[in-house]
């Protein structure tokens, strides 16, 4: 019998396929790799030879040690960022948001290349004070990770102060609580989930994070460079693979806990109630403007040294005003620019479609079938972007789907696509959830079938979701690195790639330049988005 | 008969939804589905409209067997509780939605959608989207929608209680009437017992998954086959038979035959009778004034009976009054 409550599970093919080709396979691959020697029989020699050489057990101890700090920085600031914005009458909160924004529009090296470029051993501080600066190593990777976590933490905790509502703080005050007070039992008690979950997020990033780690970190070498220098330097990929597990293991691990926090975060009030107008505390606004400016003005000035350093002559010895770096001083011209462009947006395209399909066909699908698509969908979220690229290598570079794919744009866009799957995934699936059910049986008594449910009922509440997801995945496919970094080819470069390599190689003006270039076009993409949704918003009725 | 069911069961999870249900419904006939939430009622609709699959049993529409026709070819119109138009689609567009599907001509379209938003009171208003609508609005959007198609039946799943209770109460007439003027099968979904009370030609009450009683509303008030139903339908004061037999012996005679358990006498509270008497047995131990009429809780007896009184009343708490009873009705305990 059907029915229009049963589940459209053909919608579900094309993303399965996608996943277990474009993701599992590579995921695979890497695990095989790590257990098979050269000639394909089973060792677990690559797991032993972890330690003969002292330097990997000690990258590994440093990558730990900079996640930890990195969570512990990160944390608190992210929850007084998220206070300034939610529980304080600050003025500027605009600016807030903006700089916020900084991280996620440029690749997590653009911060590192601010970094250096300000408080490198040439650094703009040094040539201008001649006072002794040497940023590379534990400080700098911290500063630069601290500040790319930051406005993933605030946007975690925002969401769950906004659920708290003002007849809590009303009922504390009542019975005669301070504003401290109340921070305590009321504030914080509801935010205990949501801080869980931010500091697993950023230890994870930290820990598998590359961009920061190649520019910044200098001789103090962690897990993702080692893979990095096994990989391309050594081209030894069964030691990369097994390093990539080792960075596998810690990010699945918190991942895990991240999601039985989540499950445990009560979802607030169903009725929100009257918002929150807090009340005037100076003391309070003084301490938390003190810390935002403390985080967020580092975060302008890299990005403002990124952008000046891009328009000097020779960096930093002629800091002569020139726009040479964009017109002529491009090494690659803007070629990697528009290779850029064009994958992010075949990315987009395609993860946008196959996540709607997805989500779409998740709708209604029987629990056997919903569980692990749900698992399968969003544990992308666990593997960190080079254990997937390295397995993209390995899995794409030989054997039959090697003449189709490597090389191609298809094959980093795909790279890049399931690196992000999850996010892109959750946050349409989170739009899925607004269609309400007597939509779908109204379509089915006036006599539609699935396609006219999705087009009739699904697409104007997802719509918004759909956007945002496209551009998500398109901005996101801009600024990475750590996913593609393995898969980029002479004829094949990616803007993101070549600010590394060109950093690497000293040309920190040109490379500030490309740089410029991909922070430039997350940002037009960004304001794209907002003003889609916008308009959207303006013209269809959905509430 | 225009609709059978028989037999219909259904159940999830192990646990039983509907328990081996028969009801049909005459041409014309306005039923409701009446019963608290759980009782099975939106899944036997539901089961009716083909969104849902029974397990087991038969439904017959016109003689003919749909119990496996899918949803969009019964021909059912169905109204839903709330938040079932389209929001991107104005009023006119939603109601012309179901002859879009089956692909009628743009014109016929125009004309039926204009004609029918005519008839539920919404005339001019079909270039306005839903949420420039109110509730009440909608609702008879989703009325017009409903109708749009010429159905074979009518279904309404709680259409009212989304509602403010002045609208509920203006809407739930004019619902009555235009079904009436169309002469369409209508079934109804409500937990609201006045709404069936004052819509139905025919109630079918149902508990747990089964029906306990169908009837006219006159029926169920007057002549509660159950406990539940004379609880449920209206108010009551439930007697044990020892108590009848002390106070009203004269109600013993339509007893029917069984044990001193089997029944209860269900008194409605505008039947029990008090008057002020300073030798009555009974005290009032609480009066509420609610203008046209009052309510009184008697003590009588090492028992508390609840009482209305039509008019105005000089009672107080405390008062010592006498009590008698009109008329009673026994149900099964």
């Amino acid at each position: 019998m059907t029915s229009a409550r049963a589940p459209a599970l053909w919608l579900l093919i094309l993303p399965a396929l996608g996943l277990a080709l474009f993701f599992l396979h590579p995921l695979a691959t890497v695990l095989w790799r790590s257990v098979t020697d050269a000639q394909g029989s089973f060792t677990v020699g690559n797991y032993l030879r972890l330690f003969d050489d002292p330097g990997l057990p000690r990258a590994a101890l440093r990558s730990l040690a900079i996640g930890i700090a990195t969570t512990a920085c990160c944390v608190p600031l992210g929850l007084a960022l998220a206070m300034a914005l939610h529980r304080s009458r600050l003025p500027g909160k605009a600016c807030i948001r903006a700089a916020l924004l900084l991280p996620m529009l440029a690749p997590s090296l653009v911060l590192g290349l601010g970094l250096v470029c300000l408080l490198g051993r040439n650094g703009l501080i040094h040539r201008l004070t001649g006072a002794t600066t040497d940023i590379y190593g534990f400080w700098g990777l911290l500063i630069a990770n601290t500040l790319y976590g930051l406005p993933q933490v605030v946007i975690i905790v925002s969401a769950a102060l906004a659920r708290t509502p003002a007849r809590h703080y009303d009922a504390a005050a009542s019975m005669g609580a301070t504003p401290w007070r109340q921070f305590l039992d009321v504030t914080l008690p509801r935010l205990r989930f949501a801080l869980l979950a931010a500091a697993f997020l950023v230890f994870t990033e930290t820990l598998t994070d590359f961009g920061s780690a190649v520019v910044v970190g200098g001789s103090y070498r962690v897990l993702a460079m080692e893979i990095y220098s096994e990989v391309v330097g050594q081209l030894d990929f069964g030691m990369g693979a097994t390093l990539g597990v080792v960075l596998l293991a810690p990010a699945l691990l918190s991942v895990w806990l991240a999601r039985i926090a989540r499950r445990r975060q009560d979802s607030g009030d169903a009725m929100p109630g009257r918002m929150l107008l807090p009340a005037k505390h100076a003391w309070r606004d003084t301490a938390l403007g003190a810390l935002s400016l403390a985080a967020l003005l580092p975060m302008v000035a890299m990005v403002a040294t990124v952008a000046y350093v891009s328009v000097v002559k020779l960096w930093p010895y002629d800091r002569t005003l020139t726009l040479a770096n964009y017109t002529s001083g491009m090494p690659d011209g803007y070629g990697p620019v528009a290779t850029s462009l064009g994958m992010s947006f075949l990315a987009a395209c395609a993860g946008s479609v196959l996540v709607f399909a997805l989500a779409a066909g998740l709708r209604r699908a029987p629990r056997g079938v919903a569980r692990p698509m749900q698992f399968l969908a969003s544990l992308p979220a666990a593997v960190p972007g080079m254990v997937l690229g390295l397995g993209y290598v390995l899995a794409f570079d030989h054997g039959v789907l090697s003449g189709w794919f490597y090389g191609g744009l298809a094959i980093v866009s795909f790279c890049s696509l399931y690196h992000y799957h999850a996010q892109a995934f959750l946050a349409m699936q989170t739009g899925m959830r607004q269609v309400p059910d007597a939509l779908d049986d109204a379509v089915a008594v006036s006599g539609g079938g699935t396609g006219h449910v999705l087009r009739d009922a699904v697409l104007p509440f997802v719509a918004p979701a759909a956007i945002s997801t496209f551009f998500y995945l398109f901005m996101r496919s801009m600024v990475t690195l750590s996913g593609v970094i393995f898969l980029v080819t002479p004829d094949l470069g990616l803007a993101s790639v070549t600010v590394m390599r060109l950093d690497e190689n000293g040309f920190l003006a040109q490379a500030a330049a490309y740089a410029m270039c991909v922070v430039l076009a997350a940002a037009l993409a960004l304001g794209a988005m907002r003003l889609i949704l916008h308009v959207l918003k303006e013209r269809r009725h959905v509430a | 008969m225009h609709l059978r069911i028989d037999d219909i069961a259904k159940s999830w999870d192990g646990h039983t939804v509907l328990d081996a249900v028969s009801f049909s419904a005459r041409e014309n006939e306005f039923v409701c589905l009446l019963g608290p939430s759980g009782c099975g009622k939106t899944t036997l609709l539901r089961i009716v409209a083909g969104l849902t699959a029974p397990d087991a049993g038969r439904i017959a529409l016109a003689g003919r067997d749909i119990t496996t026709l899918p949803a969009r070819e019964r021909r059912m119109g169905l109204v839903f509780q709330a938040y079932s138009l389209f929001p991107d689609m104005t009023a006119a567009a939603n109601v012309g939605y179901p002859m879009r599907l089956r692909r009628e001509s743009p014109a016929k379209i125009a004309a039926r959608c204009s004609e029918l938003l005519e008839r539920v009171g919404l005339g001019g208003l079909g270039s306005r989207f839903p949420d420039e609508l109110s509730g009440g609005q909608q609702q008879r959007v989703a009325l017009a929608r409903a109708l749009a198609t010429e159905p074979a039946m009518l279904l309404l799943d709680e259409p009212l209680s989304a509602l403010d209770p002045a609208i509920r109460g203006q809407l739930r007439s004019e619902i009555r009437l235009l079904q009436r003027a169309l002469g369409i099968p209508t079934i109804m979904v409500t937990h609201d017992q006045e709404e069936a009370l004052a819509m139905a030609d025919t109630i079918v009450c149902m508990n747990h998954g089964r029906i306990e009683q169908i009837g006219t509303p006159r029926d169920l008030y007057e002549r509660p086959r159950s406990r539940f139903v004379a609880e449920f339908v209206g108010r009551a004061n439930l007697l044990p038979t020892a108590f009848v037999r002390d106070t009203m012996p004269g109600f013993l005679e339509r007893r029917p035959p069984g044990g001193e358990a089997t029944y209860e006498f269900c008194l409605r509270p505008e039947d029990v009778l008090v008057q002020s008497d300073a030798h009555g047995e009974a005290v009032v131990e609480d009066f509420v004034f609610l203008g046209n009429l009052a309510r009184v809780t008697v003590s009588w007896r090492g028992r508390r009976l609840l009482a209305e009184l039509r008019g105005s009343s000089t009672l107080a708490r405390g008062d010592a009054v006498s009590v008698d009873a009109m008329r009673g009705a026994w149900v099964c305990a």
